[in-house]
């Protein structure tokens, strides 16, 4: 894929998960428990090469996007750069060698179910860790803090395996 | 100098990584400050626009019900009306009315976005300063508590909504009128908690809760709820309960802006009695 393709992907990706994020899930309500953040998506397709600063920046902006929309400003935000610095270091360390990945960008097709879920757990779980503590931010609600984390954790990622079984089905 | 731009090349990930989590948790920590500066009415004017034409697509599915509560509403309101009152000419006699000086004037106003998910949640509304919303004022959807103005720009303001951890609501016991505090714990959105209920009252499933007019924010009397669970602590002099709240919050589509016209004399007293 051409860069400037790459590049147009990804910014049709960050305003369509904003959107998606803040006029449909933020409206679904799952019993008070279950509140994904889907969006994070976008810093999970990133592709590898790109350089540090601009993946911090463009996390910043992502988590500005949802943020303005729920007048909480700074909250998204910090998760989505805890969850940017996190991705160089993850990929580092779940993988054998820069030679092990294939392809521009992270998939479920290209490196593998085993690879995939360490990957996007490790992010996701760093992200909705920042987020709902950060937005509790009371040591008595601690369990139901973390209660309401790992539930909406494993809602984000069952959405995002199943945009990657969607989008980039294996081919046969 | 050499060695610090070689330092600061190597480790630029991290203190870049550094200094904007430093910004975000500062704008986090500040936000009330943040919420004078233009580019915060500027952000405001944006997500409210796109948050309108959503709303005003998605408010089709919800008329039903938006229907029903302005009927209720009708009927309530028509029930006050000197039309439904026995007029009796046969005992007339002069009587100075106690009810006489208006304090509390409504605007109302469409709820264009609201979250009933997060552990913090607000609600933005269609209408701003120019149609007189200004910050702290209540805000009731009926007879029932919503919530309060926390920021305003000219064509919208954001509401916090009852289901805040900021939210603490001064409210009391609609029999005896014992004073409690109302919050929400989290989770289900129905279901508010009641604290600080002193010993000697005798609180009950089923007993309603309302405003109790003690902050300058709510009228008395408006409606937040009724008890429906309880637990009377051993050790501790208060009891707490569970309250079903009245206003369903996922389900607001207009709510009404509570302008006391009585504040700025309030706020004045209490002035004048600091200064002293």
């Amino acid at each position: 894929m051409t860069t400037s393709k790459v590049i147009f992907y990804n910014v049709l990706r960050f305003f369509l998960l904003i959107l998606l994020q803040v006029l449909i899930l933020n409206n679904i309500y799952l019993g008070g428990f279950i509140n994904p953040y889907y969006y994070v998506y976008f810093i999970l397709l990133l592709p590898y090469e790109i350089p540090g600063g601009l993946l911090l920046l463009l996390s910043f902006l992502l988590g500005a996007g949802v943020d303005v929309f729920t007048n909480t400003l700074g909250l998204n935000i910090s998760a989505c750069l805890a969850m940017g610095y996190a991705r160089p270091h993850v990929i580092r360390w779940i993988s054998s060698g820069p030679d092990s990945l294939i392809g521009n960008t992270p998939s479920l097709k290209n490196q593998g179910m085993k690879w995939f879920l360490y990957y996007s757990i490790s992010l996701i779980l760093i992200h909705h860790f920042v987020l709902f503590y950060l937005e509790a931010f009371r040591f008595t609600e601690f369990f139901k803090t973390f209660l309401r984390m790992a539930l909406s954790s494993i809602f984000t990622l069952l959405l995002v395996l199943i945009s990657e079984y969607l989008l980039y089905p294996k081919e046969k | 100098m050499r060695n610090l731009l070689v330092f600061l090349r190597k480790n630029y990930f991290i203190l870049l990584f550094l200094l904007l989590e430093t910004v975000s948790l500062s704008l986090f920590f500040n936000f009330n400050e943040f919420q004078n500066t233009t580019l915060y009415n500027i952000s405001s004017t944006l997500t409210g626009a796109l948050n309108s034409t959503f709303r005003n697509i998605s408010e089709y599915f919800s008329l039903r019900k938006t229907n029903q509560t302005l009927i209720e509403e009708m009927a309530k309101l028509h029930s006050r009306l000197p039309d439904a009152y026995y007029k009796s000419d046969a005992y007339s006699f002069y009587r100075n009315d106690t009810v006489y000086l208006l304090q509390y004037r409504y605007i109302s106003a469409k709820v264009i976005s609201n979250t009933t998910n997060k552990r913090n949640n607000f609600m933005m509304i269609s209408k701003g300063s120019l149609q007189g919303v200004k910050n702290h004022m209540g805000v009731i959807i009926g007879n029932r508590i919503v919530g309060q103005v926390v920021s305003v720009s000219p064509h919208f303001s954001w509401i916090m909504s009852m289901l805040n951890k900021d939210s603490k609501i001064s409210g009391k016991f609609k029999k005896n009128n014992q004073l409690v505090n109302v919050e929400w714990p989290g989770g289900n959105y129905r279901y508010g908690s009641v604290k600080e209920v002193p010993k000697h009252v005798d609180i009950k499933a089923g007993d309603t809760i309302i405003t109790s007019g003690n902050s300058d924010i709510f009228p008395e009397g408006i409606m937040i709820g009724t008890i429906s669970d309880y637990t009377v602590a051993t050790d501790e002099n208060f009891n707490s309960g569970t309250l079903l709240f009245s206003t369903d919050f996922n389900s607001l589509g207009y709510v009404e802006i509570v302008v006391d016209l009585m504040r700025k004399e309030k706020e004045d007293l209490k002035e004048t009695f600091k200064s002293q």
